[in-house]
């Protein structure tokens, strides 16, 4: 078994690398090995969008997301410094900002590069997928 | 120009690459910010600029009309987290009618074996 | 030893050139997204560089309508196969 990390860049429903990144994460746990973590940085922040509201007949890229959480704790970290520029906030950044909504919730949380750096050194692998 | 020779190349901890070039797009930014953040939690950062990337490192650079910042102040601040590694590709400076002396940043210039080489050599690549 | 996963189509020369730099020896190649039109014998002079270490993923040929417009030289993975290559290689690069 090996840990997995994944590095998304990708906005939701411009690119397929977005989808992409949740097949092959798919891949990953259907495969026997650990998802610990996926990144979102760049414009893959938008993945975390609650308010995402895609029709019913197409995939709910964030709740894909989700789904792999609560299925197999996979952490969702989001770039904040990339996040906040881009309108991406949690209830937490949105008064810090003065802001009347946020739009990230759990199990997406807002964190720094830092974690992306953590992610690359304490997985066995960590693959990108971007636009 | 003198190209360093593969054997010269000392591994990093990371090695960021960057491919685009500055003010089009955000890339060039987000991928000095990973650079910076792994240097200041203590790991050795290699750059290699590579492709459109290598326009980062023109001299005279400024702020966009808006103010948009750039990114010549972020590679200014390189030396400051001991980011010392820094290589371009001397292809991608030749087919750009570049040389070294055009740059605003002590680089290496490396032959196309050598960039295969300083890839093969790093434990952790991230492309942007 | 490196996994090399490329996305753009081949119309996308820079990346493919820039890829080649950094290609390795004993290094493969996957072709996903948009890369799977490198894939087509019509990209024969893209892909040579590679040296037949060159892979490419079902679903997104199938999902083009490439399925049977493969170049002989480049190996056909499915998503396990995707999967075992990135087992296989400890490192693997984006390139987009």
């Amino acid at each position: 078994m090996l840990n997995y990390a994944l590095l998304v860049h990708a906005a939701p429903y411009s690119h397929q690398a977005a989808l992409s990144a949740l097949r092959f994460a798919d891949a990953i746990v259907t495969g026997g090995h650990r998802l610990a973590a996926v990144f979102f940085y760049h414009d893959g922040v938008h993945n975390a969008s609650a308010l995402m509201s895609p029709p019913q007949d197409e995939i709910h890229l964030a709740e894909g997301w989700k789904r792999l959480h609560e299925d197999h704790g996979t952490q969702l970290l989001v770039c904040i410094a990339a996040g906040l520029r881009r309108g991406l906030l949690n209830t937490d950044e949105a008064n810090r900002h003065g802001l009347a909504s946020h739009n990230v919730e759990a199990p997406f949380e807002l964190t720094g590069i830092g974690q992306l750096v953590d992610a690359m050194l304490n997985n066995d692998r960590l693959i990108t997928f971007a636009p | 120009m003198t190209n360093i020779r593969a054997s010269d190349i000392e591994p990093q901890d990371l090695m960021v690459v960057l491919r685009h070039p500055p003010h089009g797009s955000h890339w060039l930014r987000e991928g000095i910010d990973v650079a910076l953040v792994a240097a200041a939690f203590g790991q050795r950062v290699g750059l290699l600029f590579q492709g459109d990337g290598v326009y980062a490192l023109l001299e005279g650079q400024q702020a966009g009309a808006l103010g948009q910042k750039g990114t010549h102040p972020q590679l200014a601040m390189l030396e400051m987290y001991d980011i010392e590694s820094l290589w371009v590709s001397a292809a991608a400076l030749s087919e750009r009618g570049l040389s070294i002396d055009d740059l605003m940043l002590p680089v290496k210039p490396l032959g196309a074996e050598a960039v295969a080489e300083l890839m093969q050599v790093q434990p952790h690549t991230l492309i942007f | 030893m490196q996994l090399h996963l490329l996305n753009r189509s081949p119309q996308s020369t820079a990346v493919y050139r820039d890829l080649g730099e950094a290609f390795g020896a004993d290094d493969q190649l996957l072709l996903i997204e948009d890369a799977c039109y490198a894939a087509l014998p019509a990209a024969s002079g893209v892909i040579e560089a590679f040296g037949g270490r060159v892979s490419v993923l079902e679903e997104d040929l199938v999902s083009r309508g490439l399925a049977g417009r493969v170049s002989p030289a480049i190996t056909v993975v499915d998503m396990k196969g995707f999967l075992a290559l990135t087992e296989t290689h400890e490192r693997c690069v984006s390139w987009f």
